[in-house]
């Protein structure tokens, strides 16, 4: 692989049950707030569990400004905030350059959810025939990432990369070769979801939602709790950003994917495609196991997966594994899907940028089979210049990310 | 130096056979491939052209283990996948050592299954639902359950932007080899026929409507009221030139260039011509190509008034007063509109275009609209020695995406 000029992220916008913006989200997640509360969208009577991550104090009509916000769904609707707070964040002045050139790239699970519950509601009830026009317009998933398009008036490529739990990463992978290629100028990249009545009923009755709390890689650890959210990063060719006088908060080095071709939803017995995603990132950003700082982990809080995920990383780390520092930010703000390694992308530029980590909250008891540093309960002031950022999905797809600081990944590159 | 991409396979399940050269022949012979859609009749819709594939049966394909796992949209791609390897040469001892990538460009993806699965919780309870169903109700379960029934390792990834769903995934996949990514992948698209995207289309005025309200869904015709409905999965393996050769491949043509555009001012009622030039003079630029070395154009027109009409002048536009020397066919007359594999099966019979020298007409084609530039609608199949197409995708909402295939690059 060779490369000729590194991806830099230039910008953060993220809309979470624990924050709004990189800066309320980042303090909320060093105090280690949670946005768990009981799932107000939909009546869970009749379901075991009844736990979320909702976002209560979000209002579209603040962000969503040429639109008419009520005439889209809730994800076109974060997925525009993340997108508006990741330009101001960024200082980017789109007036000022072709946005021809500005393309779009967003990863989803559900994409809109919202508009097929509607669907389903009025097919049960017999009544398909108030069923209109905007059923088709609202609900296809791609309307997210053309509904950011419209929004800022932006002509280069839009993308919808709906690879479920690990969208974000491919989304931002994706992003990072159309900039490598010279296909766009700037990339909006990342994912978004809103809160899904179909994917909680489908994780309740796999028994993987937890009762009360997200405890990743606690040895009593009883699930995950879906959330909902949106995160974008503007993402840039690093010699633009320099010559613009961007604030870089760190590099995209690289990125592996890989799939299990094992089973739908259970992983692979010894984390074999989570260990290959890893090893690729890290061969492509000519990073070795010894030289990063910070994992963030896809850490769901189910039993299954932090154990294999553990697995996949003592294969690549070695004993090395024991001092890297590996946390879940889901502990605070629940699995959010197709947001959730987009959000975890912004949490891994956030350390790297503030020489902090994150930690994993809720954790009580070791796990004998999840003996590594998962930063318990309290954030830790560390130096990160290279992270890593986890994130697996239905169907045995695995991705890793590598971020790293800008002077950091200005090595040369095999 | 960024490598050639070049096509080494095929594979395809639709409304006119699971062979390439069957497609071509059916195409050519302009016999018709569309059904009836009646089934809704009790949901108060009317009859009308479209419909499912009535004799698709997986169980040919998809041999020696159950296929409960999979939904309609996972078995049409996964079988349309089993066609590709085997027309590619990707064996199983390939297979074993090589790591095969798969993406898959879809509209609706699984709509069906996450309807129905929704659906069974609010009439049964949510402890009701089969915890099978909801693992295909992600978008990217087809090209999951493809890659878990082939041992399929490489990069598997799903993009979806309506119905230029399929060529955006044979895009995305080029751009995988040409950066050196992945040696080897399965790229295509699939989307069944559902009673939710029927239902979507019907109430969004899309489709034609029944044929004796003069309902008529012939690609560029004055007569034209919409499109017909249909279903398909289809793919092409792809590989980078260099290990293709090394490997002693078939190689059936190239690709050699792609774009895609989004108009953002686009609203339903205009705007729609813009995308689709860019996308065409975009993949043009991209092929190091000018118009003039384009010998023929598949177009993405299924019927639509205003989106046939938008891609005729945005055609002109492009071809700048060298559209009448250009033929230009319609494969959606026959095919009707298959979301996310009509560009894969318009790239496919391109390939046999190449192949017989035969391009097939837009069968049913009698009076040209008036209103549409004078393009070289080819309404018979004709003799033509071909060895660059265009192949055009167009969205219903303002996106666009074009394709250029070349014949084989010579060693």
């Amino acid at each position: 692989m060779t490369r000729s000029a590194a991806v830099a992220v230039t910008g953060l916008g993220v809309v979470t049950s624990i924050g709004t913006g990189c800066q309320t989200f980042w303090e909320s997640l060093l105090a280690g707030r949670s946005g768990f509360s009981r799932v107000t969208s939909f009546d869970t009577i009749g379901y075991a569990v009844h736990m979320g991550a909702e976002i209560y104090d979000f209002c579209p009509q603040d962000y969503v400004l040429e639109m008419d916000p009520a005439a889209i769904g809730r994800t076109s609707q974060l997925a525009i905030a993340a997108s508006r707070l990741a330009l101001l964040d960024g200082d980017l002045d789109l007036s000022e350059i072709d946005r021809g050139r500005v393309g779009v790239c967003v990863g989803t699970t559900s994409g809109e959810p919202h508009s097929i519950e509607r669907f389903d509601d009025q097919y049960v009830q017999g009544c398909v025939s108030k069923i209109g026009g905007e059923f088709l317009h609202g609900y296809p998933c791609h309307v997210v990432p053309f509904h950011i398009a419209k929004e800022f008036s932006l002509g280069g490529e839009v993308m919808m990369i709906p690879t479920a739990c690990a969208a974000g990463n491919y989304a931002i992978a994706h992003a990072c070769d159309l900039l490598y290629a010279g296909k766009a100028d700037f990339m909006l990249a990342g994912g978004a979801d809103s809160f899904s009545r179909i994917t909680y009923t489908g994780f309740a009755r796999l028994g993987a939602i937890a009762p009360e709390v997200c405890q990743p890689f606690d040895r009593d650890r009883k699930g995950m709790i879906p959330g909902e959210g949106a995160a974008i990063l503007l993402l840039e060719r690093s010699d633009q950003a320099l010559a613009r006088g961007a604030r870089i908060y760190c590099e995209v080095a690289g990125y592996g994917l890989s799939c299990d071709a094992h089973h739908m939803t259970a992983a692979h017995p010894e984390g074999e495609g989570a260990a290959r995603a890893i090893r690729m990132a890290m061969m492509q950003s000519n990073i070795k196991p010894h030289e990063v700082d910070y994992i963030s982990a896809h850490g769901t809080g189910t039993p299954t997966n932090d154990r294999l995920e553990t697995i996949a990383v003592k294969k690549v780390f070695g004993n090395h594994a024991y001092s890297v520092p590996m946390s879940s930010v889901k502990s605070m703000l629940g699995h959010t899907m197709g947001a959730a390694s987009a959000i975890e992308a912004a949490v891994c530029a956030l350390a790297i940028t503030h020489g902090c980590i994150p930690p994993t909250m809720h954790w009580q008891h070791r796990d004998s089979e999840c003996d590594l540093d998962y930063v318990p309960n309290v954030a830790r002031k560390q130096k990160v210049r290279v992270a890593m950022n986890n994130a697996y999905a239905f169907g045995g797809n695995n991705s890793s990310l590598v971020l790293a600081a800008c002077a950091d990944s200005n090595r040369e590159r095999p | 130096m960024s490598k050639r991409v070049v096509i080494t396979g095929v594979g395809l399940i639709s409304g006119l056979g699971e062979s390439a050269a069957l497609l071509h022949q059916k195409l050519c012979a302009g016999t018709g491939g569309l059904g009836e859609i009646t089934e809704y009749g009790p949901q108060g819709f009317d009859s009308q052209p479209g419909g499912s594939i009535s004799n698709f049966a997986p169980e040919l394909y998809l041999k020696g283990r159950t296929l409960r796992p999979l939904d309609r949209t996972g078995r049409l791609f996964a079988s349309a996948a089993k066609l590709a390897l085997e027309s590619s040469g990707w064996t199983a001892e390939y297979l074993a050592t090589h790591d095969v990538g798969v993406v898959l460009g879809t509209m609706f993806g699984s709509m069906h299954t996450i309807s129905q699965f929704d659906r069974q919780a609010l009439v049964d309870g949510p402890s009701c639902v089969s915890p099978m169903d909801f693992s295909n109700t992600v978008i990217n379960s087809a090209a999951a359950q493809t890659a878990i029934w082939h041992k399929l390792r490489g990069i598997n990834s799903t993009t979806a932007s309506g119905a230029t769903s399929g060529l955006m995934a044979i895009g995305y996949a080029a751009d995988l080899i040409q950066c050196g990514r992945q040696n080897a992948v399965l790229a295509g698209g699939a989307d069944e026929f559902c009673f939710e995207s029927f239902c979507g289309m019907e109430r969004a005025g899309l489709l034609s409507g029944p044929s004796s309200k003069r309902g008529c869904a012939i690609p560029f015709d004055q007569r034209r009221t919409g499109m017909a409905l249909s279903e398909a999965a289809a793919l092409l393996a792809l590989e980078d030139w260099e290990s293709a050769q090394a490997r002693g491949a078939t190689v059936l043509g190239e690709i050699c260039g792609h774009a895609n555009a989004y108009n953002p001012a686009w609203n339903q009622h205009g705007r729609g011509q813009e995308a689709i030039s860019r996308a065409m003079q975009g993949a043009l630029d991209n092929a190091r190509l000018s118009a003039a070395e384009i010998d023929c154009i598949s177009a993405a027109a299924n019927g639509s008034v205003a989106d046939d009409k938008n891609e005729a002048l945005a055609i002109s536009a492009v071809f700048n007063g060298q559209a009448s020397r250009v033929s230009l066919t319609a494969i959606k007359s026959m095919l009707g509109e298959t979301l996310g594999a009509a560009g894969i099966l318009q790239s496919i019979d391109f390939l046999e275009t190449m192949r017989t020298s035969v391009l097939p007409g837009i069968a049913g084609l009698a009076q040209v609209d008036q209103e549409l530039a004078s393009l070289n609608f080819c309404r018979q199949p004709k003799f033509l020695s071909a060895r660059a197409a265009l192949i055009n995708g167009v969205g219903f909402d303002g996106h666009a995406c074009s394709l250029i295939i070349t014949a084989p690059p010579q060693a």
